[in-house]
């Protein structure tokens, strides 16, 4: 039986599935890690993650998923260890494995390692980014973002006609960065392509409203650097008074509060699974699709004292998310289907040989054949921001979570900060909706 | 078993097992510290080296350093002030900054002392003597020795990058700034530029 050409095939794909592990999906593995975070609790989802381990392809994901655990329990400078061994897998396996590729063919797509969609791999930097800033050392943060710049360089050249090369909110930070060093100049280059990237995510993808504070931001940079021309177009343009324009007065500082609102959506499998009614033979073609979670909250209002604001959706990590998907599926489509011919016609040669052999290897490219359900799961579903100019001192700040209309639906104690002036000082805070999806 | 292997599936996982198992094992290589092995492209130890070096040599050979002998009758006195990582990587500031401490003071030209960060312990040293150590060998406060320059600096970089290939430029600037009248006597500029190719397929 063993020096059977069948059973080798049908051993050579049980043992490159299970081997390499494509053979669950991994979405469902996140089901554990969720209950823990539902429950606010992200170091028990920590020790879950750690218990669980990774298939080797897979580690980029452990390391994310750490690296915004260790971030939500205020561990920013572990985080950033974590997200500098991220940054070395990217590099590492960037480049196209020819076994990998092939491996792919016969078993499925899950089990070519994974490097990250465009947005997962920005967001790395922006979340490193945040945790220096946190942890206020704004030179580490202005690394973390000429890193991202050099990063959304190669995503435009190597797709420059699509909308999904560009990121508003790395833009968008990167402005605020330049602007708390001083860097005017480049403060409103990236406030300008921040501008740019969101009015072509509009045009091109989904629909989002410009946040109100990313124009007073222009306007202010662009009145700073003296650039009059292009000031007057964009205040006809936005219809903002010039009251709203000042820079913060001496003896003010701003507190700039990030929500990272819910969780991205996750990826389930469609399978379509039919009998070839000519030969008998089963056919399967597992393909991804988006599942976004249930989320009341929609925003939040930042209270110090008795000032307030609500926040602003600054990135919309879900719809990018489901757009990324959408381009990516005519390839995927591709593959699933020349992977159920490449497979059928192994079962039929297998067949030739011996009408058993047939049918397992048959049976062992059905079981294998699952769709790459892999994501970041510990992103949020959308950034949002609030800012406050308040003066120098200390405050208590709080947050009211809110939901559609507006109505408050939780309040959230952020504890005390001391604000220096002229300065800005950045804070986070992640919401978890308190329910586990069932999957 | 031999016949499986003639057939082409089973030379190609014959040849794909022989290649999982051939990472089997960690290896290690000691290497000596004036080897260059670049590896990522990145700023490493031996760029490190030969910018100080290099930028050090250049500094203690001008006319300030003479004129000032002339003027004064005895060595400058130089400090160590903020160098900013101002690169598109997390460059390691410290090491660099030790290197070229570790340069200036084995010329033998210029006097050093010791920088904010390492004062700091110093004096409280100093302070923990004043109250616990015997008379004689105590040390006084107020008799440090004043800085009379500074040294000032940024790295930069310029990166270009085209598909997978990128050309990494790095510019290190330094400024010697007199504490007396604010005048800067010396600048150095010492350039790096890289060539990083990563390979479009791997196996």
């Amino acid at each position: 039986m063993w020096h059977h050409p069948a059973s080798f095939f049908t051993g050579w794909l049980l043992i490159c599935g299970l081997l390499l592990q494509g053979c669950a999906s991994y979405s469902h593995s996140f089901y554990p890690i969720e209950q823990k975070l539902s429950r606010q609790d992200p170091a028990g989802a920590l020790l879950e993650l750690e218990k669980q381990g990774y298939a080797s392809g897979d580690q980029l994901l452990y390391l994310f998923n750490k690296a915004m655990l260790q971030r939500m329990q205020a561990d920013f400078a572990g985080s950033n260890q974590t997200l500098e061994k991220a940054k070395r897998i990217i590099q590492r396996y960037a480049a196209t494995s020819i076994t990998e590729e092939s491996a792919a063919f016969m078993v499925n797509d899950a089990t070519r390692t994974y490097i990250g969609t465009p947005l997962e791999q920005v967001m790395l930097h922006v979340y490193a980014a945040l945790n220096y800033l946190e942890l206020g050392d704004h030179d580490a943060a202005r690394v973390e973002i000429l890193q991202v710049d050099v990063r959304l360089r190669q995503l435009m050249s190597d797709a420059p006609n699509s909308a999904l090369s560009v990121d508003p909110f790395a833009r968008y930070l990167a402005g605020m960065i330049f602007e708390d060093l001083g860097e005017y100049s480049d403060a409103m280059i990236a406030y300008r392509k921040a501008y740019q990237a969101y009015q072509l995510h509009n045009s091109k993808l989904y629909a989002l409203a410009i946040p109100p504070a990313l124009k007073r931001d222009l306007l202010r940079m662009a009145r700073r650097v003296g650039l009059w021309d292009e000031y007057r177009k964009l205040r006809q343009r936005f219809a903002i008074a010039e009251e709203e324009i000042t820079a913060a007065p001496a003896g003010e500082g701003e507190i700039v509060l990030i929500l990272h609102n819910g969780l991205a959506p996750l990826k389930r499998e469609h399978d379509v699974a039919v009998v070839d009614p000519g030969s008998g033979r089963l056919i399967r073609v597992s393909l991804p699709y988006y599942q976004d979670r249930s989320n009341r909250v929609k925003g939040a209002r930042l209270i110090a004292g008795k000032a307030s604001q609500t926040t602003e959706t600054v990135e919309h990590i879900d719809a990018i998310d489901h757009k990324t998907l959408e381009a990516y599926m005519p390839a995927i489509t591709a593959r699933a289907i020349a992977r159920a011919v490449v497979k059928y016609n192994m079962a039929r040669e297998a067949g030739k040989q011996d009408q058993l052999a047939g049918v397992l290897v048959n049976i062992a490219g059905f079981v294998v054949e699952r769709a790459d359900t892999r994501s970041w799961l510990t992103l949020p579903a959308k950034i949002q921001m609030a800012r406050l100019r308040l003066k120098a001192g200390r405050y208590n700040l709080s947050l009211e979570l809110l939901d559609a209309s507006g109505r408050p639906v939780r309040s959230v104690k952020l504890g005390e900060i001391d604000l220096p002036k002229g300065k800005r000082r950045y804070i986070s805070y992640h919401y978890i909706p308190p329910y586990a999806q069932r999957y | 078993m031999m016949q499986l292997t003639q057939t082409l599936p089973g030379k190609a996982l014959f040849a794909f097992l022989l290649l999982l198992l051939g990472g089997c094992g960690t290896q290690v290589t000691r290497v000596d510290v004036e080897e260059t092995h670049d590896l990522s492209g990145a700023w490493n130890d031996t760029d490190s080296r030969l910018v100080s070096r290099e930028m050090i040599r250049d500094m203690l050979g001008r006319n300030w350093l003479s004129d000032y002998i002339n003027k004064h009758q005895r060595q400058p006195a130089v400090i160590v002030g903020t160098i900013r990582n101002l690169s598109h990587e997390h460059i390691n500031v410290e090491t660099f900054i030790n290197d070229i401490e570790r340069e200036v003071i084995n010329s033998g030209r210029v006097i050093f002392v010791a920088s904010r960060n390492q004062r700091g312990e110093v004096r409280s040293e100093r302070k923990d003597q004043d109250t616990h150590a015997r008379e004689d060998t105590r040390k006084p406060m107020g008799q440090e020795l004043g800085a009379d320059f500074i040294l000032k600096g940024s790295i930069n970089t310029i990166i270009d990058v085209e598909g997978k290939t990128q050309l990494r430029y790095y510019q290190v600037d330094l400024n010697l700034i007199s504490l007396t009248d604010n005048r800067i006597v010396w600048i150095g500029s010492k350039k790096i530029k890289k060539l990083v190719k990563n390979s479009k397929l791997r196996l």
